[in-house]
């Protein structure tokens, strides 16, 4: 097995490219205590520092004055959006300031909305006024917001009821949501639904999904290969896929993501960048590369006389084709961006 | 999610699934020495293998492995909870020889121990200072008396903790399974039940950091002097009122109208230097300087925030005992026994067998046998919980032959011709010259037992006090160093001016027993009774009476 890595030389290059002007945000907001952090630090392998987790819950009490929070600026996906991380609720007083002095801050340039519930709550109608309170604030500051909700914890609920419970929820949030369309998910960090739920996203976020997707179907078939993968470089969620056959593992996207955030972790405590890697037996071989500016690929050939360097030629020549299919559609963000 | 009922292995064994894998046209090697162990040995190419792992814990499995890398060990915030892992029967352990086990019990840890490790963990904890304080009881009480007594309290301690035990089986609906006895008290008795155990718990652990201090003092002066006058060659002949011979045992605070006082002493030394004798007497005093020495000592090992450090030297505890228990032995069999039975009059050399100070034998046995605000969670660990009565009852058995062989065995081989029974001190150690190596050895080893306990004490009270006022445990350096400068402060005005630990420990253990032992117990008992309508006259009277006997345990400290 093959491993390259290089010294940051590429995530310099992304942040270059999208300078902080052009930023719009995730915003990731619930109650403190639904579950916002362990969520962010598993979809996007961060180290749970731990002062935030004794503290109980996530205080972000922190600097009204950016618009960016200086912790989550480095949490970056899809090119040019920053995942900022916010507690609603729980102590009142907070509530007034941040929606009366602080909305614009907080809500401007926001181009998507992640809500979590507790499906535990016992405060449901304070729940659902708080969520109210956000979608008012962001359809004054940042109106073509995609809004999805979760409803997270759902392994605490019995397993017969969490389909009835999660519709309860789907309906009154939906209503609540009018005129925004929201879409929900039902989340828990102990199984599946956590990651389905962000690649569908996550999915919705990329520009031009389609048109990737017949292109990858294309490009599969042309190189031959069983399966082939796209994913979103941050968080290592499935954009898309191909397989030329049924696979016999429902779970393999999850745990392939799950692998390789470990492996990125540990090359970050050596300050290196993971950049591809090629994994190889008598059976098959499985290349991981990088392959757009949002976007990492994963190639699966399950004809070992091929050698690699073909596999990888081909891969080089399709990534010019893919960079292209992006810069056609450029990223949509800086159409609608304000000038400050 | 596949269903989670299917077994996570099936009766497809390790062993036999290799000779699948050679199908496939592997190297002819063994397969066995290139697998790694813990791949399944799924095939890609062939569909027929059956899987070992159902998909559902595969990918747990990956999950798992993940979430612990995101997280640092010791925190618990990505730990599966209990109802997301497969049940104790569906997991098991790969071992790198390809074959797997199947996990006997509770995989997190909790109720994996067999009943002698918890049996001697109630022993360990409950075996205090109030051992040194056993033939001093004894005395007081009166030897058949004191001996009745040992027993009886014995078993009524264990008694109210069955109660304790029992408590938390009387709530129903809400879930107790993390709950100490203080939350039961909470549960029942409302704010007023806080703030009390809350006032008791901390009787108990600051009377015991007080009784400490003396005795860390005590001890600290007493090893400072014997390496002092080794060091120096000084032959000591002390006038203490005591026995001549090879074991001597002194009578330390005796009555200085009938003898010269005790402090004084004639000291043969090699070169006569005096003066550097003498001023080695004045700046290492038992109650007027070493007490202040300690602060250097301890003050800084209480400001740390975490004790766990000192927690590791818990086996010290009976490393000191099992010494103890060695020396009381010894000085038995040199000394031998002296008992003369006087049923109701002391006389000269001899205490009655019944005496008035009772009370403050009673008051000794409720601190030697208090557990009751952790025994929850010493049982909680027991693999085979439905023995958790019968291995609290040997661990008090346990306890209390080991109180009373202590007790017993120095009080009947004080030498008691030559010197009165009057004389036993609180602290037996006392009563043993500085110069006697086996009793240095024993002091030093509790001296430095204790070293490693006070600052677990001092941890245990600033948790719950600044928990409870502040809701933080280390509100700032300040708070808790104040709250340190009390403490200690505390210990050294007792060491220095009523350095009496079998009055701390009395009276400590008979307000805190109030609480902990005696009321709280029958009152839950009684009230949940009376909630389930199945309260009977007979069981109230009697719960009625115990908490009349934790009263009257209570007041009687302050009347003899």
């Amino acid at each position: 097995m093959e491993v390259h890595s290089t010294e940051r030389t590429l995530s310099l290059q992304t942040e270059k490219k999208y300078p902080d002007d052009e930023l719009t945000i995730v915003l990731l907001m619930g109650k403190s205590g639904s579950g916002k952090t362990s969520m962010r630090s598993i979809i996007f392998a961060n180290y749970i520092a731990r002062d935030t987790r004794r503290l109980g819950a996530t205080s972000k009490v922190c600097s009204f004055l950016n618009a960016v929070d200086v912790e989550h600026s480095h949490v970056r996906f899809l090119g040019n959006l920053v995942l900022n991380l916010w507690d609603c609720g729980g102590q009142d007083t907070f509530m007034e300031n941040y929606f009366t002095s602080q909305r614009d801050n907080i809500f401007r340039n926001v181009e998507v909305l992640i809500y979590v519930f507790d499906v535990e709550s016992r405060e449901l109608e304070k729940d659902m006024h708080y969520y109210q309170s956000c979608l008012e604030a962001i359809l004054q500051n940042s109106p073509d917001a995609k809004v999805f909700c979760l409803v997270h914890k759902m392994d605490l609920v019995q397993e017969d009821q969490r389909d009835l419970i999660f519709k309860e929820r789907e309906e009154d949030l939906k209503r609540l949501s009018r005129p925004l369309e929201c879409t929900c998910f039902r989340t828990s960090i102990w199984d599946e639904t956590l990651y389905k739920a962000w690649s569908s996203i996550v999915y919705q976020l990329i520009p031009n999904v389609q048109q990737l997707e017949t292109n990858l179907r294309n490009f599969a078939q042309i190189i031959e290969a069983d399966e082939v993968l796209l994913f979103e470089r941050a968080t290592f969620l499935v954009i898309s896929h191909y397989q030329c056959k049924e696979q016999r593992d429902a779970h393999r996207f999850e745990k392939i993501s799950n692998i390789i955030k470990q492996f990125k972790l540990s090359c970050s405590k050596l300050a290196a960048s993971f950049q591809s890697m090629e994994v190889r037996n008598s059976n098959f071989a499985a290349f991981i590369d990088v392959f757009t500016s949002n976007t990492y690929v994963m190639v699966i050939m399950s004809d070992p006389s091929i050698p690699s360097a073909a596999t990888l030629i081909n891969i080089r020549n399709a990534r010019k084709h893919f960079e292209k299919l992006e810069r056609v559609d450029g990223p949509r963000h800086s159409l609608t961006m304000r000038m400050r | 999610m596949e269903s989670d009922f299917k077994p996570l292995l099936d009766q497809y064994r390790a062993n036999e699934s290799y000779a699948g894998a050679d199908r496939n046209g592997c190297d002819s090697l063994d397969p066995k020495s290139k697998r790694p162990f813990h791949v399944e040995p799924r095939n890609i190419v062939e569909e027929d293998t059956q899987e070992r792992v159902s998909a559902a814990a595969a990918v747990m499995n990956s999950r798992m492995q993940y979430y612990s890398r995101l997280t640092g060990s010791s925190d618990r915030l990505l730990i599966p909870p209990d109802h997301v892992l497969p049940a104790p029967e569906e997991i098991y352990v790969y071992s790198p020889l390809g074959t797997a086990f199947k996990v006997e019990g509770n995989i997190d840890g909790s109720g994996k121990n067999p009943s002698i490790v918890t049996i001697f963990a109630i022993w360990n904890t409950m075996m205090g200072t109030s051992i040194l304080s056993m033939p001093w009881g004894i005395k007081q009480a009166g030897f058949t008396l004191g001996v009745i007594t040992i027993v009886l309290m014995g078993l009524l301690t264990l008694y109210c903790c069955y109660r304790v035990l029992k408590s938390r089986s009387t709530i129903s609906f809400i879930d107790t399974s993390s709950w100490e006895f203080p939350d039961v008290c909470k549960y029942y008795f409302g704010s007023f039940g806080k703030w009390s155990s809350l006032l008791f718990s901390m009787v108990s652990l600051i009377g015991a950091m007080i009784v400490y201090w003396v005795l860390m003092s005590n001890f600290l002066f007493n090893t400072g002097k014997f390496i002092y006058n080794y060091v120096h060659h000084i032959n000591v002949t002390d006038l203490d009122f005591g026995t001549n011979g090879t074991e001597r045992v002194i009578c330390p605070s005796y009555d200085s109208d009938h003898f010269q006082n005790a402090t004084l002493g004639l000291y043969y030394t090699k070169d006569t230097n005096e003066s550097s004798f003498l001023t080695f007497e004045k700046w290492w005093n038992k109650t007027d300087t070493v007490p202040f020495f300690l602060v250097i000592l301890i003050l800084p090992l209480l400001n740390f925030k975490s004790a766990s450090f000192f927690a590791r030297f818990t086996f010290l505890g009976t490393v000191s005992v099992v010494y103890l228990i060695i020396l009381v032995t010894l000085k038995a069999a040199h000394l031998g026994f002296h008992l003369d039975f006087h049923w109701l009059h002391s006389n000269r050399f001899f205490v009655a067998e019944f005496r008035m100070g009772l009370p403050q034998l009673t008051g000794v046995l409720t601190l030697a046998f208090f557990i009751h605000n952790c025994v929850i969670t010493l049982l909680k660990n027991n693999k085979n919980q439905e023995n958790n009565v019968r291995d609290l009852s040997v661990a008090y058995l346990l306890v209390g032959l080991t109180y009373l062989y202590v007790g017993v065995l120095i009080f009947s081989a004080f030498p008691s011709p030559p010197l009165y029974k009057d004389c036993i001190e609180p602290n037996f150690l006392d009563n043993f010259p500085s110069t006697d190596v086996l009793v240095f050895i024993a002091r030093g080893c509790l001296l430095f037992q204790m070293t490693t306990v006070y600052p677990l004490l001092g941890y245990l009270v600033r948790v719950q006090l600044l928990g409870q006022i502040f809701k933080k445990h280390y509100p700032s350096f300040l708070h808790v160093l104040t709250l340190n400068i009390i403490v200690v402060g505390a210990g050294v005005l007792v060491a220095k001016f009523y350095p009496n630990i079998g009055s701390i420990i009395r009276y400590s253990g008979a307000t805190c027993g109030l609480a902990y032992v005696f009321v709280f117990p029958s009152l839950i008992h009684i009230i949940a009774l009376r909630r389930n309508g199945q309260l009977t006259w007979p069981s109230a009277v009697f719960h009625s009476f115990l908490i009349i006997l934790g009263i009257a345990n209570f007041f009687g400290q302050f009347f003899t």
